[in-house]
């Protein structure tokens, strides 16, 4: 599977890289082989040369079998690219500091299960989730699954992620990983998709019926699913969104809804315990997680305090998405119609 | 009349065999993921389909040069190709679970199991359908003087089938029909295109090409 870190800035790479000017005839109409000469050898350096963000403080620049991978360092902040489109960043000055604000919302499983202990993270990008509860939880394991084994190099080499005996990180990709495993987790947090120029990129296989379904049979009862959705600028109104949801709703018996303050993400959280919460008792939750010293997040209750409510979301006919059928990449275009199909919202 | 006959029928067929490619991608993903992997042993399996479809199709041509011979490879195919959904779980769960649970795979069976199991589904399926240019280049030919064009009608033709199934598999066929329909879609096709060949060589004669 593709686990990445999503970003919402779309990254516009710097004016950097154009092909230098085309060299001027210093002698006249004489010299047009030694002309000719000039433009093979500037078009030969320019090829060589012209490398995109060269002048934007590129600390690392690579080609995976998935991406084009650029680390960047500017204004005190390192920034991670996967073709152009920032998936994670962190400050230089304090790796706990500079991360998206969308990944907070990873810290929400705490109010269902104070007393967790063994996580999964889907996705490994950066490693921002990763460096946080290595920080505010170093009592809990953290198992991550990253595809790309490029990823994790430059997670290592340049985002401080460390491998111990509390974060364990497979080279595999989540469903299958998921699928072969023998552990339970109290909480699987997944970050798996990707948004460039062309838009975003979820893999299917991770958003179906059967996906969710795998993941919570590998939950603890009071375990939970954080997922993160990317959608467009119709934010509740996305296709997308109302599909995820209801594949969700499909498995586990309530669902809450998270978007994120500073960019277009929605993160959903499925429990498996079927009582239906109040903001009021998340809120209640949260202070006493903070009182009790287990959570240390400083923007643990403001993240909680994002929470909307899933009547609209649940209003919204779409359609559940199975292996079968799953056209997220259709749904994904701007103006995707809601789908319903005469078997709209029914589980196959 | 034959030229034409031929060059339909290896339209459907290049059709037939990138839907499958493409569609085969994207069946693959709930079993061994979206890697890349997967579309790197996709393509292959379905080349190598392809390069042992036309060695056979061109050897069947030279010993049976009708079109009967033909439909028998492609009804089986059809069959077998509408009834993916139904045996491919199992031979794609064969192949995951063979190693031991919560233990990382190791890395080459990362990168091999996807080629084993696009193997398994896909291999036979397109390796019929492939078989179908070079036997009907024979059949179609009358005359060895013309047999440079009708081959370049054939390949081009059959090209162009294929590029529509890229086209309609990715664009339509995924945002609005189930894999298993498309599967059954595709596998209605390919027998169509079967019986179509059974009945051709009634309305037509044994080609006269020497």
């Amino acid at each position: 599977m593709n686990t990445h870190r999503i970003s919402h800035p779309v990254f516009q790479p710097p004016q950097a890289g154009r092909w230098p000017d085309t060299p001027t005839d210093p002698t006249g109409k004489r010299a047009t082989a030694k002309w000719r000469r000039w433009a093979v050898a500037a078009a030969g350096a320019a090829l060589i040369g012209a490398q995109p963000y060269a002048l934007a403080g590129v600390v690392f620049e690579t080609t995976s079998a998935y991406h084009h991978m650029t680390v960047v360092d500017a204004q005190g902040l390192r920034s991670l690219s996967f073709d152009g489109a920032i998936q994670s960043r962190m400050s230089l000055a304090d790796p706990t500091r500079g991360h998206f604000e969308y990944t907070e919302y990873f810290h929400l499983p705490w109010l269902w299960n104070s007393a967790m202990r063994q996580v999964l993270m889907i996705g490994l990008g950066g490693g921002s989730a990763q460096r946080a509860y290595q920080q505010y939880y170093p009592h809990v394991t953290v198992s991550t699954v990253e595809l790309d084994p490029v990823v994790l190099q430059v997670a290592r080499d340049y985002f401080g992620v460390k491998e111990s005996p509390t974060l364990e990180i497979h080279i595999a990709d989540g469903r299958m990983f998921l699928r072969r495993s023998t552990q339970r987790y109290d909480a699987i947090i997944m970050d798996a998709y990707a948004r460039n120029r062309y838009g975003c990129f979820i893999p299917h296989h991770l958003v179906s019926k059967e996906f969710f379904e795998l993941a919570e049979q590998h939950l603890t009862r009071q375990g939970v699913l954080a997922y993160n959705v990317i959608t467009d600028d119709r934010g509740w109104q996305s296709a997308l969104l109302a599909a995820v949801y209801h594949t969700m709703k499909a498995v586990f018996p309530q669902v809450y809804l998270f978007p994120a303050a500073e960019s277009q993400n929605v993160v959903l959280i499925g429990t498996r315990s079927s009582e239906k919460l109040t903001s009021a008792q998340l809120w209640q939750r949260g202070v006493d997680l903070v009182r009790g010293g287990q959570v240390a997040l400083p923007s643990f209750l403001e993240r909680i305090q994002r929470r909307q409510d899933d009547a609209a979301l649940a209003a919204t006919p779409a359609r559940v998405l199975t292996d079968d059928f799953a056209p997220v990449d259709g749904l994904l275009r701007p103006g995707a119609p809601v789908r319903t199909r005469p078997d709209s919202t029914s589980t196959e | 009349m034959r030229a034409f006959a031929a060059t339909s029928l290896v339209f459907l067929t290049g059709f037939a065999i990138m839907v499958l490619e493409i569609i085969g991608a994207r069946y693959l993903a709930k079993d061994f993921g979206s890697s890349f992997y997967v579309w790197t042993s996709q393509i292959g399996m379905v080349l190598v389909a392809l390069a042992l479809g036309y060695a056979l199709g061109g050897v069947l041509a030279d010993r049976h040069p009708r079109t009967r011979v033909l439909g028998h490879l492609l009804l089986p195919a059809g069959l077998l190709t509408a009834l993916i959904p139904s045996f491919a779980p199992r031979l794609l769960n064969a192949i995951i679970l063979r190693h031991p649970l919560g233990t990382d795979i190791p890395l080459l069976w990362q990168k091999l199991d996807p080629a084993l199991g696009s193997a398994v589904i896909f291999l036979l399926p397109c390796l019929a359908l492939a078989a179908a240019p070079p036997f009907l280049i024979r059949w179609a030919t009358q005359r060895v003087a013309h047999v440079g064009q009708v081959s370049g009608q054939v390949f081009a033709a059959s090209t162009t089938g294929s590029i529509a199934g890229v086209f309609v598999s990715g664009y339509v066929l995924i945002d609005v029909l189930s894999l298993s329909e498309i599967f059954q879609a595709t596998g209605a096709l390919v027998a169509l295109i079967g019986l179509a060949c059974w009945s051709l060589d009634r309305w037509l004669s044994p080609s006269p090409a020497t």
